[in-house]
């Protein structure tokens, strides 16, 4: 297991030293460059451009550009965001939290929505609630979230007034202690809701077609046969078996949590990753989205590793082999 | 051979399985009865209807199999029980060793554990400790050490599986045990120890058992009764030295034809020309007759009853009790 996680620890490194060479040239080789943004529209002054762009560095040959920002991520900076002048790691530790708020809440309501109704529809195939679970999570499948979040703002803010349509704190009232957490809570409900009501219809189907598989497995009959209870083959092990697939799911779905949702974010005007990408894209802030995309790619090399360890530990198969 | 010490007695059991194009008539009319002590050998063809009879005795199969007829273990009947009766019945009265035994365990469970749990079924208050010197000594039987208790189902070969399988049914000194296919993926030695066992303990432990095979010396070496079953139908059933010696039925004659012979002589073996008949089609004749080289006309017509020669046996066959 040792020299196993060694060589999964070396090729997860790898992976994310190339990602970030090659987002450091495609965001680079793209139209447009911070500083002609920074200058503005109007006649910008040639000679202002050219002392920033020599300022940031951006007036050297690209590999010398690449070279530089390495250096400076080997003593542990992420650099300076051009546009908002301050330091990357500050801006993305802001937002982190936020939209972990969010991701992580909605990841772990839809695995265990998701796989409850995958269960709850399996128990009897073909049955009116399988039909109608089985039409409803179509339906949320085929939903774009920004969409889903726009109508549940339509009923739930603008027709029924129960929640606020946007935003993380009401800006209005200085909240602190408990009534702080509540408002922000209020302010969780649709953008969490949205991002979960898109996340269940994934985890319901391979619930469903795991356990159709599962379910005529050889060992049912013989612990039938045995005369062991139904209920208890089911919990122990029909779920152990059917579980792996899910695992495999949630776990991708993790490695991406820190990225954000940037339509559901910009939808409820959620002061998240998913919008400091989104800006910075549009700003090209070179140095703020070389460091989202960097914290993202180690996240998923680091969730990747962490996926093969559960399912090791829940599928003996793979753990001796 | 009273009627009270019948263990299990099945009349006119019919099992069919419902699919969209018809029914697959997997077993037509199955009469048999088998007293306690006893060793039944079913022998047929690949998809004769065997492994449904198992199943349907301990109430096994698909929600599309259906069964009719009567099967009584004792004074239960198996087929109209209460599922309380038909739980306590599983396993502690009758147990299976399955055909597909190497997949009959969870993958991601230990096999120790699967055991525990299945002993847990009828004694609840057993522990670990207890369940492994039970185990301990019934893997003892199949040459296994018990080491497999803690290792994973893909840790063990198919024969190692097979084996387990077997003490596994024996766990709670069931009264009848149903081996099907037990020792087919079993070298020669290992089902030769096996079969020893079995037969051990028939006579020691009273153990009734019903061996389905597809091999005639297996049935010939270790059981007293032998069934012969062609599509669905049990064609003669009758004692081992009467049925495997002196065939009446020329389904059984055939059969016996395509094994090397048991005496050792050497001959040239024959098989049955031509292949099982379609199970969802009703036949309006014997099921064997296309096939039958002495069919004669009433075979095309009607399936024949099964009929008692006097001698023990019954054989279904036109030719049984009419001119020969
Ligand atoms: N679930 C099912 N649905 C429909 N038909 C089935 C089903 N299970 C078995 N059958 C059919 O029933 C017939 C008898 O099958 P069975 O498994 O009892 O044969 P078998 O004698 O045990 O064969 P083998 O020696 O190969 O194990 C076969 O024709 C098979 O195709
Ligand atoms: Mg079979």
């Amino acid at each position: 297991m040792g020299r196993y996680l060694g060589k999964r620890s070396l090729t997860g490194l790898l992976t994310v030293i190339v990602v970030l060479v090659l987002n450091f040239f495609l965001i680079h080789l793209a139209p447009g460059d911070p500083i002609t943004i920074l200058a503005g529209m109007d006649n910008p002054s040639q000679e202002l451009i050219d002392i920033t762009k020599a300022k940031y560095g951006l007036d050297k040959p690209i590999y010398v550009q690449l070279w530089t920002y390495i250096k400076t991520l080997l003593k542990g900076d992420l650099g300076h965001s051009i546009i908002q002048a301050r330091p990357v790691s500050q801006l993305i530790m802001e937002r982190l939290g936020n939209t972990l708020l969010l991701t992580l809440t909605s990841a772990v309501l839809a695995l265990v929505i998701g796989t409850a109704l995958g269960i709850a529809a399996s128990r009897k195939p073909g049955s009116a609630l399988d039909n109608v679970l089985s039409l409803i999570a179509y339906v949320l499948y085929s939903m774009p979230g920004f969409w889903l979040g726009l109508m549940l703002i339509l009923l739930f803010s603008s027709t029924l007034r129960l929640f606020p349509t946007s935003g993380m704190v009401d800006a209005r009232a200085s909240y602190t202690g408990i009534a702080y957490v509540l408002d922000v809570l209020k302010h969780m409900v649709l953008p969490v809701g949205t991002l979960t009501l898109i996340g269940i219809p994934g985890y319901f189907r391979i619930t469903k077609a795991s356990l159709a598989q599962v379910l005529k497995d050889d060992y049912n009959t013989l612990f039938l046969a045995a005369g062991m209870d139904e209920k208890k083959i089911f919990r122990k092990y029909c779920f152990r078996n059917a579980i792996l697939p899910t695992i495999t799911t949630f776990g991708m779905r993790l490695a991406y949590v820190i990225a954000g949702s940037a339509t559901v974010e910009i939808v409820f005007a959620w002061p998240g990753m998913g919008r400091l990408v989104m800006s910075a894209i549009n700003t090209r802030d070179y140095p703020l989205l070389m460091g989202v995309y960097l914290v993202t790619s180690v996240s998923v090399a680091v969730w990747m590793i962490l996926v093969d360890i559960f399912y090791a530990i829940a599928d003996p198969r793979i753990r001796y082999s | 051979m009273g009627e009270k010490q019948n263990l299990l007695s099945l009349e006119d059991v019919c099992i069919g399985y419902e699919t969209p194009t018809g029914t697959v008539r997997a077993v037509v009319n199955a009469t048999l009865s088998l007293s306690a002590g006893d060793t039944l050998g079913i022998v047929g063809e690949s998809g004769s209807g065997k492994s449904t009879l198992a199943h349907g005795i301990l109430r096994l199969l698909p929600k599309t199999a259906v069964v009719t007829g009567r099967m009584m273990f004792q004074d239960v009947d198996l087929l109209r029980c209460d599922a309380k009766t038909l739980k306590d019945l599983r396993w502690k009265d009758i147990a299976v060793v399955f055909q597909k035994s190497m997949n009959s365990l969870s993958p991601v469970h230990k096999v120790g554990e699967q055991i525990v749990d299945i002993y847990r079924v009828h004694v609840p208050q057993a522990t670990k400790e207890e369940v492994y010197d039970r185990m301990r000594h019934l893997l003892s039987v199949v040459n296994l050490p018990d080491r497999v208790l803690d290792l994973y189902p893909h840790q063990l070969s198919g024969g190692m599986l097979q084996r387990i399988s077997i003490s596994l049914s024996l766990i709670h000194q069931p009264k009848l045990v149903i081996f099907d296919e037990a020792t087919t993926a079993l070298d020669v030695v290992t089902q030769g120890q096996v079969l020893s066992e079995i037969r051990r303990l028939q006579s020691e432990m009273h153990v009734t058992s019903i061996l389905i095979t597809h091999d005639v010396s297996v049935v010939a070496e270790t059981c007293r009764r032998v069934a012969v079953m062609y599509a669905g139908h049990l064609m003669e059933v009758g004692p081992v030295d009467q049925v495997l010696v002196s065939p009446r039925h020329p389904y059984t004659q055939g059969l016996l034809a395509s094994f090397p012979s048991l005496s050792g002589a050497r001959r040239r073996l024959r098989g049955i020309p031509g292949t099982l008949p379609d199970l969802k089609a009703e036949p309006k004749g014997c099921v064997f007759a296309p096939r039958c080289p002495k069919a004669f006309d009433r075979c095309h017509e009607s399936m024949p009853p099964a009929v008692d020669t006097g001698t023990g046996c019954t054989v279904k066959c036109h030719l049984e009790g009419s001119e020969r």
